[in-house]
């Protein structure tokens, strides 16, 4: 019976592996029904207006959409930032924000109302404490505008809110970094090593970061690098990494694609590959079969974060005219959330406890009614 | 009632139509596609669907308990009668126009979404109702829970196996949290529930929330007050699993004396430092170092050194020489010098005589289904019926008497 589970094992059992994990098809397949199921509602209510079928009917495209959802990612991290949230905020409300939109579209629900929905709910996950009150008023929107979608978004969360993150990790690598550095780390689990004195030899002797990398570190004239600058290179690339964790990862299909270890890894690599490399072979035995598919799967996700770049993100006023063109075609059924909300909270749902009591309550209420309105005052038996 | 409508009498709400029959089919359940004048959002998307499936899969029987924050009900699947879950549906209060969806109910799903081990309660799925409530559905837990079975000093008897055995789940399924990255936060006898076959669940995660990152602050204003660490009141922000692993000691002593080991009554913060400091031993600098630092560090002016081993001995023998060595270590003043909930179960308590019980030789009843509906309807944080304090325990005890 008993079982051991290593980390990989446990990841496996997180809900971002079970439910939010895909293949690059299978997470375009995924998108495409999405859209697929939403313009095909879209000509069933523009048919209505108008004669003509699905076909002629101006709808923003798939690839619209996916890029109105980038914008509001971006608008969540900046929000999120703006209030001066710790960075799991952040990050779980982004990856809230894109896993809405796998199962639904921005003609049904556009993202300019959810993301606010998304981020207030991060902001409790995350154990943030700020009042429904005070978030409406600095987002300045209705605080019932906040609130009538969280049912909506939960479903299409499926009930899952835990959101695995890089940034631990990633501070977990700079610690151990900084540890080798100062020769204080000497054996590593499974690896033969030469001693810390070696590895922090090795650290010194390593080759410089690229011209292409994206670390601010720059060695001095000399180019001989000393202990000193051997810590503020780590930090460098610390820091590069940590913009990348903050940007890029945030705006592309990483975490759908990636673990956060995989994810942490690409971007240290991209902040300063010779590092990164030495660090994983103090990890990765070079004999290690896995090695191969592991540097790969890093380089992958690197090539996906790398190539990301600020001009994906729509501008206000590209923006601007994509909402106007959604006005044109959104799905009219789920434009008044507010009101279907208070609906579906006064409505019970066959619960018979609840319509117990509301039968009760009314049947008080129509009482002390009909005694107040009674011709001839209350009945006798009332009197008791 | 089988009057045809009027055509000018405006349909009645749904609510109203539905106290025919025990589960009608409603006018909204399917999505009126071709109709977009339909009030209600009718898109069934891909996550709408699923949720309406998993819905369907249950069929709700009695009621189990009935809290605050929560009803549970007993339920069943409707492909297999024999497979019992519990079903908590999470209440909406007053609080929702100001938070939403309530902190409480957050946590608990988003924590044991993550958490798949023999020894924490399992949520097999959540939907909501058309009218938004949340519903759990966890495993059906039939034989109370810890606390009744501790109180019922009458009724049952256990041995220092038993206890073993009972340990030794509780340890295993706090730390799967702590390698999860989960701090529990509430862990007590009435959280632990007992299954049909006697084996314990931790189950509550209300309190629960994940590791901060290194220098982010977390409340220190948490744990039920008998069960909380020093550090806690001392208004330690930065903590780890040593919290949880304190809590499970005060378990452990709880189980072996069959009373709360620190049951300060009234119950207050000032109290319970008191009835530490007297049982264990006043936090110092020598015991531990920089408690002074803290910021609500204040203790009793009379000093109380740390209590020796044969004086624990004396109160806990029944779990031997090496059971009250583990307990002295899990009861550690000082959070880094406590054992971590690894370590503990690295402890060779477990492997010394006598060897923990079989599940099946292990006592149950801790009161039966309806245990499990009152536990999972109480807040997190909360002592078993707070309001009524030391008499409704005593109360509780006869009860459980008569009922036997």
């Amino acid at each position: 019976m008993t079982q051991r589970l290593n980390e990989d094992d446990l990841y496996r059992t997180s809900s971002q592996y079970r439910l939010w994990s895909f293949s690059p098809e299978s997470l375009a397949t995924l998108r495409r029904k999405t859209h697929e199921l939403a313009i095909a509602r879209a000509s069933q209510y523009a048919g209505t207006s108008n004669s003509s079928d699905g076909d002629a009917f101006d709808c923003l495209t798939s690839e619209e959409c996916l890029r109105l959802v980038r914008r509001y990612l971006d608008q969540t991290r900046t929000t999120s930032d703006h209030f001066k949230w710790p960075i799991t905020v952040k990050a779980t409300a982004a990856q809230y924000l894109a896993r809405f939109y796998l199962s639904n579209s921005p003609l049904t629900y556009p993202p300019k109302e959810i993301y606010k929905t998304v981020l207030f709910l991060a902001c409790k996950t995350e154990a943030t404490h700020m009042t429904l009150s005070e978030y409406a008023r600095r987002i300045s929107t209705p605080a019932d505008e906040v609130l009538a979608p969280e049912y909506k978004v939960m479903q299409a969360l499926r009930f899952t809110l835990d959101v695995r993150q890089p940034y631990r990790g990633l501070k977990g690598v700079l610690m151990e970094l900084l540890n080798l550095a100062e020769g204080r780390v000497g054996e590593v689990e499974g690896v033969e090593t030469g001693g810390a004195a070696a590895l922090q030899a090795e650290m010194l002797g390593l080759e410089l970061p690229s011209k292409t990398a994206q670390t601010m570190w720059r060695v001095r004239d000399s180019g001989k690098v000393e202990g000193k600058a051997l810590v503020d290179r780590i930090n460098a690339a610390y820091s590069a990494a940590r913009t990348i964790l903050d940007g890029p990862a945030l705006l592309t299909d990483a975490y759908f694609l990636y673990t956060p270890s995989q994810i942490l890894l690409a971007a240290l690599h991209l902040a300063d590959e010779p590092l990164t490399s030495f660090y994983l072979r103090t990890k990765l035995p070079l004999t290690s079969d896995l090695r191969p598919k592991i540097l790969a799967t890093i380089a992958a996700c690197a090539e996906l974060l790398g190539s990301f770049s600020g001009s994906q993100v729509l501008s206000k006023e590209e923006r601007a005219a994509l909402e106007r063109k959604l006005e044109g075609c959104r799905d009219p059924s789920t434009r008044d959330l507010v009101g279907s909300h208070a609906v579906a909270k006064r409505g019970t749902d066959g619960d018979e406890e609840a319509e117990e009591k509301a039968r009760k309550k009314k049947a008080a209420r129509d009482k002390a009614l009909k005694e107040g309105d009674d011709l001839f005052g209350p009945s006798l038996n009332g009197k008791g | 009632m089988a009057t045809p409508p009027a055509l000018d009498v405006p349909p009645e709400p749904p609510s109203k139509r539905r106290k025919t029959s025990p589960d009608p089919p409603s006018r909204n359940d399917t999505p009126d596609v071709g109709l977009p004048s339909s009030s209600f959002p009718a898109v069934a998307d891909l996550a709408e669907q699923l949720d309406d499936q998993e819905r369907k899969k249950y069929v709700k029987g009695k009621k189990l308990g009935s809290g605050q924050y929560a009803d549970v009900f007993s339920a069943h699947l409707v492909s297999d009668p024999s497979k019992l879950v519990a079903i908590k549906k999470i209440k909406v209060g007053p609080e929702v126009k100001e938070f939403g969806i309530s902190y409480d109910s957050l946590r608990e799903i988003r924590f044991l979404q993550e958490l798949d081990h023999p020894n924490i309660i399992k949520l097999h799925a959540v939907f909501s109702t058309k009218n938004q409530n949340l519903n759990l559905v966890l495993e059906h837990l039939p034989q109370g829970d810890l606390l009744k079975l501790i109180q019922d000093t009458g009724g049952i008897t256990y041995t220092a196996a038993d206890i073993k055995a009972w340990m030794l789940m509780l340890m295993r399924a706090t730390h799967f949290c702590h390698a999860n990255g989960i701090l529990h936060r509430d862990i007590k006898p009435n959280n632990l529930l007992l299954a049909a076959d006697g084996s314990v669940k931790l189950a509550d995660f209300g309190l629960a929330r994940a590791m901060a990152d290194p220098f982010q602050p977390m409340t220190y204003n948490t744990i039920t007050i008998w069960y909380r660490p020093p550090e806690l009141f001392f208004q330690a922000q930065h903590y780890g699993g040593a919290v949880d692993v304190w809590s499970c000691g005060c378990v452990f002593a709880e189980l072996i004396s069959r009373e709360v080991l620190f049951r300060a009554w009234p119950e207050t913060e000032i109290n319970m430092v008191k009835l530490i400091c007297e049982k264990v031993g006043t936090p110092t600098e020598e015991n531990w170092p920089g408690v002074g630092k803290l910021r609500g560090y204040v203790t009793p002016a009379e000093i109380v050194p740390l209590k020796p081993r044969d004086q624990w001995f004396a109160a806990f023998r029944a779990v031997g020489e090496v059971g009250v060595d583990l307990l002295i270590k899990m009861l550690t003043l000082d959070p880094r010098e406590r054992l971590t909930a690894e370590s503990v179960l690295k402890h060779e308590y477990w492997t010394s005589d006598p060897r923990p019980s079989k599940l099946r030789d292990l006592p149950r009843k801790g009161g039966g289904e309806n245990t499990m509906g009152q536990d999972l309807t109480q807040r997190g944080g909360e002592l078993p019926q707070t309001n009524g304090g030391r008499g409704d325990r005593v109360a509780r005890k006869i009860d459980f008497g008569a009922g036997k």
